[in-house]
């Protein structure tokens, strides 16, 4: 599998907020954060504390509302929603807590699905398929569908998916919350392993305090801003973090 | 993503969900289920109905009579003829030659006193009666509006077969459903013939036995018996030869006999039925086609099929609401799996065309199935018309569906399963890709 760089977040004075019945809630609060490329990030808070928004954000799913955040050399606020398409396409591999898989397609079409909006043409996206199945140690069940895996198989497709095209940048949404001991174990591993083997930076949203003392750096949304827990990793500097 | 796999995601997302998949495409299916059904019967029923009207025969089938033309007659459907003409070898090869004409038949009659044994339906003794004998090349029967209603055709070279007309049968207080009644039985035809004896002019007769062997309904020539040429040619020889020079058979201005009565000419489709007549026309002789009135007809059911048609299109737009229904449904149920395709990167684009293509496959593979099942339903109409026109003794009817009706209705179904899919695809390629993390 080839090396990416991996990318640099830097996000500065960022805040975010919702529209509700009840008025305007804001979750992110002129947040700053700076992650050096193939750094391994958790990022830990209270339901509701804003964790999931900050992972939409880098990851380009949603626009920021105010602030700057840069992914590598892109400013993603100044991105369209075809840039932002193209840049979710090319930049960012994303593991989701349900796994989002699709249930009508077997293991290798989903990975495929992903090369295939890349563009990339069908022998290479089979090939391609096949040898992160095999790296997730999954090259057997590539005929399988999601409902005939179990939780941990699932999530290990879906890291394979989020690999497909390179990703400079993983970003992972609770990837154990569904998943008994032995089957986050694996995944937790394989995720760790990321940084290293693709170079890709990692960033994972977590509940789980052991998963987020595993990171090299751990941080904690505490009312919309960003709190450094102890341990950070190499490679990896705060800006505007507080340390705890 | 391509259009190759846009297509191959949306027949697989269709796949993968069957339920909700079923039920749409058994809402398209009757819907088409009854298109075709509708459009198939109304098309038999076109066909049925030009064939009545041609008595079998060719539609673009045109009578020459041996007769000149009566130029205030020449737009007429059955136009009368202007003074006689004889229709000679020559005049039959001119026309033969004439642009547009596909085929020349040659009719002959000859004149005949009929004694027949047989009784009315109320038990009477049929007087002898004058009729024509009519003669046709049989092989060329399909060319011929000429249709069997019971029995056979005589056989092709018989000179004692005959077959007989409806007339025949109202002589003798008969209906169609009594045809096989007269099959089997003989009827005696005298040919006359004007004779010279010692200044006396008396009628000699060729007595001629002959079997009815079926009977027909036929606009070939005027006469209620149909025969063989040779038959008739040998009738006709033999009241040409009488002392008056075949005046019994009628000649022209010029003193000659006709040795045809008529001709039926086959023009090269409806389009030319008013050209081949016109240049008949000119050729000298007059004619006659249905051609107004089967162009009335034709209107006719036209407007049928298209009211048909009609009901059959409400019923698919009833069944494209279902579609867009089914699909809004469906957008909201996947809300998330939506947010995913955008997450790996899909743009707003390929969501759009994923949701069409699916409910154009749903409309696709509906319509098929309802194209099958409209076939089978106009096959089922078909039987129970077959059994009343048998228990009337008619020609039943049969059922064949178009290629143009199965690749309207799959088009059509699939086209408006496409646009009833254009909202719901508008929709899930709005949603946010946020839904990725948020949708439930």
């Amino acid at each position: 599998m080839g090396r990416v760089p991996g990318t640099r977040i830097v996000v500065e004075g960022l805040s975010h907020g919702y529209r509700s019945a009840a008025g305007d809630v804001s979750v992110l609060d002129g947040l700053d954060l700076v992650v050096e490329p193939a750094a391994h990030v958790a990022l830990t808070g209270a339901s509701g504390s804003g964790k999931s928004t900050l992972l939409c954000i880098l990851g380009g799913l949603e626009v920021p509302q105010q602030g700057s955040v840069r992914v590598g050399d892109q400013d993603l606020a100044g991105l369209s929603r075809i840039e932002l398409a193209a840049f979710r396409r090319e930049t960012v591999g994303f593991v989701f807590q349900h796994f989002g898989l699709l249930e009508a397609l077997t293991a290798a079409e989903n990975v495929e699905l992903a090369c295939s909006l890349a563009g990339v043409r069908p022998a290479e996206r089979r090939r391609r398929a096949a040898e992160l199945l095999e790296a997730v140690d999954l090259g057997d069940r590539a005929r399988h569908r999601p409902i005939e895996l179990s939780g941990g198989e699932r999530q290990r497709v879906a890291i394979a998916r989020a690999l497909a095209n390179h990703p400079e940048l993983i970003l992972a949404d609770e990837p154990t919350g569904n998943l008994d001991q032995a089957s986050t174990e694996r995944v937790v591993a394989l995720l760790e392993r990321l940084p290293a083997d693709h170079g890709c930076t990692l960033v994972i949203v977590t509940h789980d305090p052991a998963i987020a003392a595993r990171a090299r750096r751990s941080l904690r949304l505490v009312e919309g801003r960003l709190v450094e827990r102890p341990a950070a990793g190499p490679g990896v500097a705060a800006v505007g973090a507080t340390r705890s | 993503m391509t259009w190759f796999d846009a297509i191959r995601l949306a027949v697989r997302t269709v796949r993968g969900r069957p339920g909700r998949a079923v039920l749409t495409v058994v809402a398209v299916a009757l819907a088409a289920a009854l298109l075709t059904a509708l459009l198939t019967i109304s098309t038999t029923a076109e066909t049925r109905v030009l064939d009545q009207l041609s008595t079998g025969g060719p539609l673009a089938g045109i009578k020459v009579a041996a007769a000149a033309p009566d130029p205030t007659q020449i737009d007429q459907d059955n136009a009368k003829p202007g003074r006689p003409k004889a229709l000679d070898a020559a005049a039959v090869r001119r026309i033969q030659g004439l642009p547009n004409v596909r085929a020349v038949v040659p009719v002959v009659s000859a004149p005949v006193l009929v004694l027949t044994s047989t009784r009315t339906k109320g038990g009477h003794r049929l007087n002898p009666f004058f009729d024509q004998v009519v003669g046709v090349d049989l092989t060329k029967i399909a060319q011929l509006p000429v249709t069997l209603v019971a029995g056979q055709l005589p056989a092709l070279d018989s000179l004692s077969q005959v077959a007989v007309t409806e007339g025949y049968l109202e002589r003798l207080g008969l209906s169609r459903l009594d045809a096989p009644r007269v099959v089997g039985t003989t009827v005696v035809l005298a040919s006359p013939r004007l004779v010279n004896d010692g200044g006396q002019t008396r009628y000699q007769g060729r007595w001629v036995k002959m079997s009815i062997v079926g009977v027909v309904a036929q606009d070939a020539g005027d006469g209620q018996f149909l025969a063989t040429t040779a038959a008739v040619t040998q009738a006709r020889d033999w009241s040409a030869s009488g002392d008056d020079h075949g005046r019994l058979l009628g000649q022209d201005s010029n003193g000659v006999v006709s040795p045809y009565a008529g001709l039926f000419v086959v023009a090269r489709g409806l389009d030319n039925v008013a050209k081949v007549r016109l240049e008949i026309t000119a050729v000298g002789y007059s004619t006659s086609a249905p051609e107004n009135l089967i162009a009335s007809v034709r209107r006719y059911l036209r407007v049928v099929e298209i009211v048909l048609s009609a009901v059959g299109l409400i019923a698919l737009l009833v069944a494209a609401l279902g579609i867009t229904n089914a699909m809004l449904a469906a957008v909201r149920e996947r809300r998330r799996e939506i947010g995913v395709l955008k997450a790996i990167g899909a743009r707003d684009r390929d969501i759009y065309r994923t949701f069409l293509l699916e409910a154009a496959t749903l409309g696709f593979i509906g319509g098929a199935l309802g194209a099958f099942v409209g076939w089978l339903i106009a096959l089922a109409v078909a039987a129970v018309v077959n059994g009343y026109l048998a228990q009337q003794r008619l020609s039943g009817i049969h059922v064949s569906l178009p290629l143009s009706v199965i690749v309207g209705v799959l088009a059509g179904s699939t086209l408006l399963a496409f646009a009833a899919g254009i909202l719901p695809a508008a929709r899930a390629a709005r949603m946010p890709a946020r839904e990725a993390v948020s949708g439930v």
